[in-house]
């Protein structure tokens, strides 16, 4: 038992440095590489807040996505969501007391994880039967859906097949949160499910996962489009400035 | 690449035009012509001498506009347009005629 | 309605964006001519194939990946959803995968992940990661010149990848280890060497121009001027080169003049600055394109302008309105009261809005006119100071000179517009079997709108787009005259002050008064 629970307690702790470091790293590196040109996709919003309501509709509701194809979008939006969904819900384990409005979403997040599985289904069964994304999909993109299906099922039979001793699985949490160790319950399904999360958060800033952070870097998406008005220069292109013209 | 005629060899580029343009000679002409498929009759000729004419001059070929109108002067307006031109050059007065008249192609946007 | 049918309709026009079935290789062949030594030297590139292209390569991907975040986050963050996969012309139009952007954009991203990337270095068969061989290199070759630049997929990406930034960047790349391409290369160099694509001197421009001011004065008894290198004068004209050369572009720079004229507005045209196009665009290459932006810069200061205007030419519009304040700016120098630059039709379309210019719309009456957004000007600039003013601008022109005016289907135009097939560096005679099949969603919504409302044809604002229609109409039942310049319909329909139709409209309203007083 003690084994057991220094081993994910271990594994927890590995994966959020590599997430949370991993991630930092990936966006410091987004933010540091200038655009050094005025790239938005056309037409584009010409103040700040306009391209805040873009980059808002791009993230909540997939704007462009829904104008590309109904079906992607339709599964993509019922997945993220969900997903969404279902984190909330599983703020519970990790606050004490828990807030309020996780209490008021937690009926939804129970359906939310069927949701999530079918908007997974969905995209996989296009990933697989549409000879075009079938022709683009590598191994990894077969295997990142097995994993955040397997990850969902596992989560679905713990509330509907084969309860798990949450109380205790919270106390585990909420003790790694401090630092101390406290017991895991040795639950074959909630160890799968665990053991899955810690790959995906393992996995995320090394994968095409990095399309969350991504998003909100593309210049396509969030530049202004006032290159008349003012003059953009990225700090190399400047430093060619000063070198004065070739010829 | 290169075409050969009369025990000449003139050297060209992966299209067919002259790498040096000075080698140019009437018998080339008809050479690259056939090449073309392309008879070289009365007209065709008149389109050639001016494109070189006007090259001399200007050191590029002539605009489109520019040919037509030289055309409708010395041929008549049934034969100074685009339509005819078309019809004696198939695949463009400035790239196939300036082929066959020695000329490097024009580049760009036409 | 008019007798002219410049085209055949078919009875039953096929879909537009009808989707292909998959032909793998289907056009792995395709690949333009390499440019040769003379035709990079003066770009600053190596004449041939380096003997360590390869580790070279890598380390220009390396480079480019720290100066372009567009680059660094496009190549991460593509989840394979497959949104862009029906959008480009060339995968329409061949039905080959590679030309499925996310497809195209993978050629250079397994490249990245091999060796850039912690799963590419040590999993490369999990995430589809290869090593840069002298086959992905001629892939490159290939597919990075089966792009168009158009950005129709960044449109549709949840992402915004922009394929054009991959495939500018890919060129570029190339370029380095001295794998150019003759087209955009040697014409970059004409740029340098004489101040335009098509390589007219001085004097070549001056005698063309005579010819143009003749034949507008024969039209319109007026002296209207098509001035060069004049100092001094108020605007300056940046066209594209063929706008002095091709048709129908000539027609259109007949219609700037006459606009400028009726504006009352000095003006002239630089022969230093002879050319709007930027080819360096397509290759990649920030030096260059800054090289060849910097000669408007020098030319307006040369000439002492206040404002610059440029012609119908799409990428150039593109490289104006986004680029030239960044690459040449800033225009202090110039009248802050008019945006910096302007495009022709936002100076015909302010010129309307004044009041200023009579249109005798029946000189047009022998066209069914629709109209092509651009891919640049579409989804890389703007006209006007409202988002989408590239779209209403350029229609609010064609519509207030043509009685006959109709839009192709909507998902084929504005910011979904389809690519004319020879954007990007492409309008080549190397790629002409790609130039036609790309051509070919464009086309059937043509004969749509041909065979749905009778139009006849089709006008323009770009060059490329002119010349590319011209060479594919004919593929596609219309004749290569179909296409228009909008400023060429401008230029059949104003009616300048003073001129002979000014004139006879005059004398025709004063007997239609008579005739209704005589009643």
């Amino acid at each position: 038992m003690g084994v057991l629970s220094a081993l994910f307690a271990g594994l927890f702790a590995v994966a959020t440095v590599v997430l949370v470091g991993g991630l930092a790293y990936k966006i410091r590196l987004y933010a540091m590489a200038p655009a050094p040109l005025k790239i938005p996709t056309t037409p584009a919003p010409t103040t700040r807040g306009g391209v805040a309501l873009r980059l808002a509709r791009e993230v909540l509701i997939f704007e462009s996505l829904f104008r590309a194809n109904k079906w992607i979008w339709a599964f993509g939006l019922v997945f993220h969501a969900a997903l969404l969904m279902v984190l909330v819900r599983h703020l519970r384990y990790f606050t004490e007391p828990v807030w309020a409005w996780v209490v008021l979403a937690q009926p939804f997040g129970v359906y939310a994880g069927f949701a999530m599985v079918a908007g997974l289904l969905g995209l996989w069964a296009r990933r697989i039967l549409v000879p075009r994304i079938r022709y683009i999909s590598a191994l990894s993109d077969h295997l990142m859906l097995a994993l955040i299906l397997a990850i969902a099922a596992s989560g679905l039979m713990m509330r509907f097949v084969a309860r798990t001793d949450i109380v205790a699985l919270k106390a585990f949490f909420l003790g790694l949160m401090r630092l101390e160790l406290r017991p895991i319950p040795a639950d074959p399904i909630l160890l799968v499910h665990l053991g899955l999360v810690a790959v995906l958060m393992i996995v995320f800033p090394f994968s095409k996962l990095l399309h969350a952070p991504g998003v909100f870097f593309s210049p396509t998406r969030n530049q202004v489009d006032n290159p008349r008005e003012h003059r953009h220069l990225a700090p190399w292109a400047a430093r060619l400035e000063a070198q004065g013209a070739r010829k | 690449m290169a075409y050969q005629y009369n025990g000449h060899t003139i050297e060209h580029d992966e299209e067919g035009y002259l790498t040096d343009i000075s080698l140019w000679s009437p018998e080339l002409a008809l050479e690259i012509a056939k090449g073309e498929n392309i008879e070289m009759t009365e007209e065709r000729w008149e389109v050639v001498n001016f494109l070189r004419s006007y090259y001399d001059e200007y050191q590029v070929a002539p605009a489109i506009r520019v040919l037509t109108k030289a055309l409708a002067k010395s041929m008549g307006p049934a034969k100074g347009n685009n339509d005819y031109l078309y019809e004696l050059f198939p695949y463009g007065p400035a790239k196939q005629a300036c082929k066959i008249a020695g000329l490097p192609k024009p580049t760009g946007c036409v | 309605m008019a007798e002219v049918r410049d085209f055949i309709v078919t009875k039953e026009a096929a879909d537009p964006l009808e989707l292909p079935k998959l032909a793998c290789g289907a056009m792995a062949a395709s690949k333009p001519f390499v440019a040769k030594a003379e035709h990079q030297a003066p770009l600053g590139f190596p004449g041939e194939l380096v003997p360590n292209w390869q580790e070279k390569a890598i380390a220009k991907l390396g480079d480019l990946l720290t100066k372009y975040r567009s680059l660094q986050v496009y190549l991460d963050a593509c989840v394979k959803c497959g949104a862009c996969t029906d959008k480009c012309h060339y995968f329409l139009g061949t039905g080959d995968p590679k030309n499925m952007p996310v497809a195209r954009q993978d050629l250079l991203r397994k490249v990245y992940r091999r060796y850039f990337t912690v799963a590419g270095k040590y999993f490369p068969w999990l995430v589809g990661a290869e090593d840069l061989t002298e086959e992905v290199l001629k892939e490159w070759y290939s597919y990075f010149h089966q792009c168009s630049q158009c950005r129709r997929c960044s449109v549709y990406c949840p992402y915004g990848i922009d394929t054009a930034e991959i495939s500018m960047a890919a060129r570029e790349i190339m370029d380095t280890v001295g794998m150019g391409q003759k087209y955009s290369n040697e014409i970059i160099g004409k740029v340098f060497k004489v101040g335009n694509n098509l390589g007219l001197p001085a004097k070549a421009i001056r005698s063309t121009l005579d010819g143009l001011e003749e034949e507008i004065k024969e039209e319109t008894g007026l002296d209207v001027r098509l001035p060069l290198d004049v100092k001094g004068a108020e605007v300056m004209l940046v066209t594209p080169s063929a706008d002095l050369f091709a048709e129908p572009h000539i027609q259109g720079l007949m219609g700037y003049a006459k606009v400028f004229h009726q504006a009352g507005v000095s003006w002239t045209l630089s022969t230093y600055a002879s050319e709007a196009a930027n080819f360096a665009m397509f290759i990649g290459s920030y030096e260059n394109m800054r090289e060849i932006a910097l000669r408007i810069r020098r030319a307006a200061l040369d000439l002492g302008v206040k404002r610059l205007v440029f012609g119908e030419c799409g990428h150039a519009w593109r490289v104006a309105y986004s680029f030239l304040n960044t690459l040449a700016g800033p225009f202090d120098f110039l009248d802050s009261r008019y945006p910096v630059p302007q495009h022709i039709c936002e100076f015909t379309y302010d010129l309307m809005r004044a009041g200023r210019i009579t249109f005798d719309k029946s000189m047009n009456d022998q066209y069914r006119v629709t109209f092509h957004d651009s891919c640049n000007v579409s989804r890389a600039s703007r006209m006007g100071s409202e988002p989408g003013g590239q779209f209403e601008i350029p229609r609010a022109i064609l519509r207030a000179a043509c009685n006959h005016y109709f839009d192709m289907a909507p998902d084929t135009i504005r910011e979904h517009t389809l690519c004319c097939g020879g954007g990007g560096g492409l309008l080549t005679d190397d790629l002409i079997d790609l130039r036609t099949k790309g051509a070919q969603p464009r086309m059937r919504a043509l004969q749509q709108v041909a065979a749905d409302h009778g139009v006849t044809h089709m006008a323009a604002i770009c060059a490329i787009c002119k010349a590319q229609f011209t060479k594919v109409l004919p593929a596609y039942g219309f004749k290569m005259s179909s296409v228009l310049s909008v400023h060429q319909l401008v230029s059949n329909a104003i009616v300048l002050d003073g001129s002979i139709q000014a004139r006879a409209l005059a004398e025709q309203a004063t007997g239609a008064s008579a005739d209704r007083e005589a009643q």
